[in-house]
């Protein structure tokens, strides 16, 4: 009931402001003449009651006052009083607010560009329904992969039927082309089991899906839907585009839909632009053939959704019962082998066991973070400044009656509108900063899409940092500013800023340059890194470079057959115009599969217990390292002559030389191969070091056969090529086609592509970017704190300086004085931020690369860089106060 | 008012407001006499404290304020108790009887 009636008075207290005014004036009115009348009754004459009467009622606006303290809703005008005057103010001093907006903006926009890209990459949920149930599958055999070999997929969607409602397959990213208006586009299609689409738990934005209704069956309806964006960009958005026959790759295909705007599959980072059924990707790319009987080049990403009721964990003890029955079915393959799932949410699908992204997403946010703190203790400073210059205002309002809190308040207001006007303009820097990431040139020609849209998440985010920086830089200006002593004040000695003040001034400054040093470092640690990481030696030439892979066995082709094919196939490629040069090999760097195994070496101990001798290998076509670019060190490639029949030969890596043959000449010696023990392999040429596996894996033990020596049916074939890469694909497909037009031709990728890709340089380049954008503001912040700083304490000096210019002081001596202020100020910052630096080095040592978390070099330069910062900083105000002239300084009050 | 000798607590004020409104409506003036006249002259409510605090019941729904004619013929803003007032009344009395018993047992030598 209560709350009722309150409620009522604050609404018109609200709303009926006026009435409620005039009703109070009137109530006053009338007891002031009624106790007047009391008092005339009493035997008092008018005057006198009338007087009495005024004694009585104190001023007549002080009970006025306190009825309106009383009234409902009195904090709610407070409140809007202290907001317009706090705007009045800052309209009155524009310079200030336009300064402080400025700074407070750009900390803002900082940080929410960088939040937006946290969002996008981990906390915005996949387009698809309940995407908190879908995880997608790792496996382990001796390090972690995400791809997984179609037989093996079939098996687990089999027998983890207690965890999984549905299990689905992507055979991702093939390079294909669509002629759907007259002439053949690039499309990045997606290869998906027919039960992805219900999976995802979508609706098309036009046509339709595939349905399970179509089988995994080579043979089955070649159908495509496309992705919207690639729909409305490559295609018009022609509504008309359901039903289209189109070709792909040159085979004839129905356009059957259109995917919802948004939806690109289920890995968040990569844009599928198509989706076609998993069965049709044998024929898509050659020959009718179930997906099943391609051997161990399959390589499938699972993803399964949980069913009701069952949690991560559960499911991950439903792997491991069915990672040890698949170990004992298949012990030839699967021996050794572990299952995890992971919950898809993790922005990024990678290849090991561990997620790097939220580690750096943190260390990213702490680094924003930093930047703000910089900008609020800019801020701060601007305020202290000012509020100084306010003191008489702030007395004489104390001296009125304004209690402590109200001054605070009021202070605290006109803070929090900066930061309000500061998180306008920081929310359209950041917007600005999340589309300038989103549209990094990656240079690769991987759909990657960065899409840091900006949502609620974002702008609360923005906001919340708004409150947080408006509290830190207003709270101590308010609280100093309100602490005033009237009679102080009113006596006029100004000796500005008193000495607890600008110790505290000088403590900020020092807090900015270790801040910014700390900043500065991180940034200059990951640009190092990022160029010791595409700098690293691969040991090959990638550029130009483009795989196919072939697969004859997929096209029914026995041994003799498939041999010849390939050699052909070596020969028209090279005869390609625009080609430079081709090979073929068995796996390649960064590529799908390694291959390898035990190898046997006379000399070299092979204890029981102890971890056989091993070696990776491949498999490669005559002169491929004068193709790839490979320097040999001693001896010789592989030629022509090194046939079937002739001796059985390999060249081998430095690492292989070193571990089997140390300190000898490795060229002559032999070992033997587990899969072939009926033929010892002499070595005939040392070749350098090449990266095969990842840029920052190390070297393994390496060696490579001729290809005529060891037949694989399945090859990638690598082009180099100086045309563009989609005409170099289209050639190669083409020349393949003529050759036999149902060889299929898949996984095609740029060298660069797997380079720049994930996997390779893509983290690195962000994290220099990102790093040294944050570094540079931060540093431009500090260095403007400590500019400000000097220069108000060198003004607020003059008088002294006055003096002792008029005793005789030289002007050296002067700006010594100011000079040591401030050096001291720098100094201090540069230690503590030295040695905060090298806490955080640690932390972000693991995703360096080539450089220690306390690398010396990028630790003196950013010193050295700041020092020189500070001097010039300091310098400034410093001859400034050296130019003063005694007689006006000594005036001067 | 502003006697240092006599603190008056605000829920006390407010008790003796409603107290002194229960037998019926009168104007401010009214009140603050009638409350000087009961409690013999300990306790003298200025306008500082009184309009306040017949304002703020007001808002609270425990008085209901009307334009009303003193008896002298004037205009004056005139304040009865109203149903949830009474309540309160007897609310502030128990509360009041309670505390005033614990602290007179508590000086007991």
């Amino acid at each position: 009931m209560e709350l009722v009636a309150k409620a009522a008075s604050f609404l018109r207290n609200m709303f009926r402001r006026r009435q409620v005014e005039s009703d109070l004036d009137a109530e006053v009115a009338s007891y002031f003449n009624i106790l007047v009348e009391t008092h005339m009754k009493d035997g008092m004459d008018e005057p006198s009651a009338r007087r009495a009467a005024r004694l009585e009622m104190g001023g007549g606006d002080q009970v006025h006052e306190e009825v309106r303290h009383v009234q409902a809703g009195a904090w709610l005008r407070t409140c809007w009083q202290d907001l317009r005057y706090a705007a009045r103010i800052l309209v009155k001093n524009p310079t200030f607010t336009l300064v402080a907006v400025t700074t407070f903006a750009i900390g803002i926009g900082a940080n929410t560009a960088i939040f937006s890209m946290v969002n996008g990459l981990l906390l915005r949920p996949v387009p698809i329904s309940h995407s908190d149930q879908v995880v997608y599958l790792i496996q382990k055999h001796d390090h972690w992969a995400n791809g997984f070999s179609y037989p093996v997929m079939e098996e687990i969607r089999k027998q983890s039927g207690e965890a999984f409602s549905d299990v689905a397959a992507v055979r991702p990213f093939q390079m294909d082309g669509l002629n759907a208006s007259g002439a053949s586009q690039p499309i990045w299609n997606e290869y998906v089991t027919t039960n992805f689409f219900s999976m995802a738990g979508i609706k098309p934005a036009l046509g339709s899906f595939i349905t399970p209704s179509v089988d995994n069956v080579a043979g089955s309806d070649p159908v495509l839907v496309l992705s919207y964006a690639y729909w409305q960009s490559h295609l018009a958005g022609d509504p008309n585009i359901v039903g289209r026959q189109a070709q792909l790759n040159g085979r004839p295909i129905t356009i059957i839909g259109v995917a919802p705007r948004g939806f690109r599959g289920f890995a968040p980072l990569i844009d599928a632009q198509g989706y076609m059924p998993i069965g049709q990707f044998a024929a898509m790319q050659g020959k009718m053939q179930s997906p099943a009987a391609a051997k161990d080049a399959t390589s499938v990403l699972v993803f399964a959704r949980l069913k009701d009721g069952v949690d991560l964990a559960k499911s991950q003890s439903v792997l491991a019962v069915v990672a040890r029955r698949l170990a004992d079915e298949f012990p030839k393959t699967e021996k050794d082998l572990v299952l995890r799932a992971a919950l898809l949410r993790s922005g990024m699908i990678s290849g090991d066991g561990t997620n790097p992204v939220p580690a750096i997403a943190a260390i990213f946010l702490i680094l924003a973070g930093l930047v703000l703190a910089l900008a609020s203790a800019n801020v701060t400073n601007l305020l202290l400044v000012r509020a100084i210059a306010r003191t008489r205002e702030m007395a004489v309002r104390s001296a009125l009656g304004a209690a402590r809190f109200r001054l605070v308040r009021q202070v605290l207001t006109e803070t929090l509108l900066l930061a309000l006007l500061g998180f306008a303009g920081g929310a359209v820097l950041g917007f600005i900063g999340s589309r300038a990431l989103g549209n990094l040139d990656l240079r690769t020609d991987l759909p990657l899409v960065l899409d840091f849209p900006f949502d609620w998440r974002v702008f609360f985010f923005a906001l919340g940092a708004a409150g947080v920086v408006a509290l830190l830089a207003g709270l101590v200006p308010a609280l100093r500013g309100s602490r005033v002593d009237l009679n102080e004040v009113m006596r006029e000695t100004s000796r500005g800023a008193s000495g607890g003040r600008s110790r505290f001034r000088s403590a900020l400054v020092v807090a900015q340059v270790s801040g910014s040093l700390t900043l500065l470092i991180v940034a200059g640690l990951f640009v190092r890194s990022l160029l010791n990481a595409q700098h690293t030696d691969l040991g090959f030439n990638p550029n130009h470079v483009i795989n196919f892979g072939v697969d004859a066995h997929a096209a029914g082709y026995d041994e003799t057959r498939g041999r010849e094919f390939y050699r052909t196939l070596l020969d028209r490629t090279r005869a390609m115009p625009g080609v430079e040069g081709a090979s073929l090999a068995a796996t390649v760097p960064m590529g799908p599969i390694s291959l390898g195994g035990t190898i046997h070496v006379a000399g070299f101990p092979e204890t029981p217990g102890q971890p056989k001798p091993t070696a990776s290998m491949n498999a490669v076509s005559p002169a491929y390292l004068k193709t790839m670019g490979i320097t040999l060190l001693r001896g010789r490639d592989i030629q022509e002559s090194d046939s079937e029949t002739a001796q059985h030969i390999a060249v081998i890596n430095e690492v292989m030389a070193q571990r089997y043959w140390p300190n000898q000449d490795p060229i002559g010696h032999q070992f033997t191969r587990d899969e072939d023990p009926k033929n010892p392999v002499q070595v005939v040429g040392l070749m350098k070091n090449s990266h095969t596996s990842s840029l920052t894996e190390a070297i393994d033990a390496m060696y490579f056969v001729p290809m005529a020596q060891d037949y694989r049916a399945a090859q990638t074939l690598q082009v180099r090529t100086s045309l563009a890469s989609s005409a170099a694909v289209q050639a190669v497909r083409e020349t393949v086609r003529s050759m036999d037009g149902n060889l299929p031709v898949f996984d095609v990728r740029t060298m660069n592509d797997a380079l720049n890709g994930i996997s390779g340089l893509l983290l690195y380049k962000l994290g220099a970017t990102l790093a040294g954008m944050l570094g540079f503001l931060g540093f431009v912040l500090a260095v403007i704190g400590v500019y400000g700083v000097m220069s108000y304490t060198a003004a607020q000096r003059t008088r002294e300086i006055g003096i002792r210019v008029a005793l005789g002081a030289q002007p050296g001596q002067i700006v010594r004085i100011v000079f040591r202020q401030g050096m001291l100020i720098v100094g201090l910052g540069m230690l503590i931020g030295t040695a905060a630096a090298l806490g955080l080095g640690k932390v972000v040592a693991g995703f360096l690369v080539g450089v220690g978390g306390a690398d010396p070099l990028t630790f003196l330069a950013v010193c050295f860089a700041m020092a020189a910062a500070g001097l010039t900083a300091c310098f400034v105000p410093a001859r400034r106060a050296m130019k003063v002239d005694p007689m006006i300084a000594l005036r001067y009050e | 008012m502003g006697d240092k000798q006599t603190e008056l607590l605000q829920g006390t004020l407010d008790m003796l407001i409603l107290k002194t409104l229960a037998l019926g409506p009168l104007h401010g003036v009214a009140v603050a006499a009638r409350i000087e006249q009961v409690t013999h002259g300990t306790f003298q409510v200025g306008p500082g404290s009184l309009f306040p605090a017949l304002h703020r019941m007001a808002e609270k729904g425990w008085l209901k304020a009307s334009w009303g004619e003193s008896e002298t013929k004037r205009r004056a803003k005139f304040y009865e108790l109203t149903k949830t007032g009474r309540r309160q009344l007897e609310t502030e009395k128990e509360r009041w009887k309670t505390i005033t018993l614990a602290v007179t047992r508590a000086l007991e030598p």
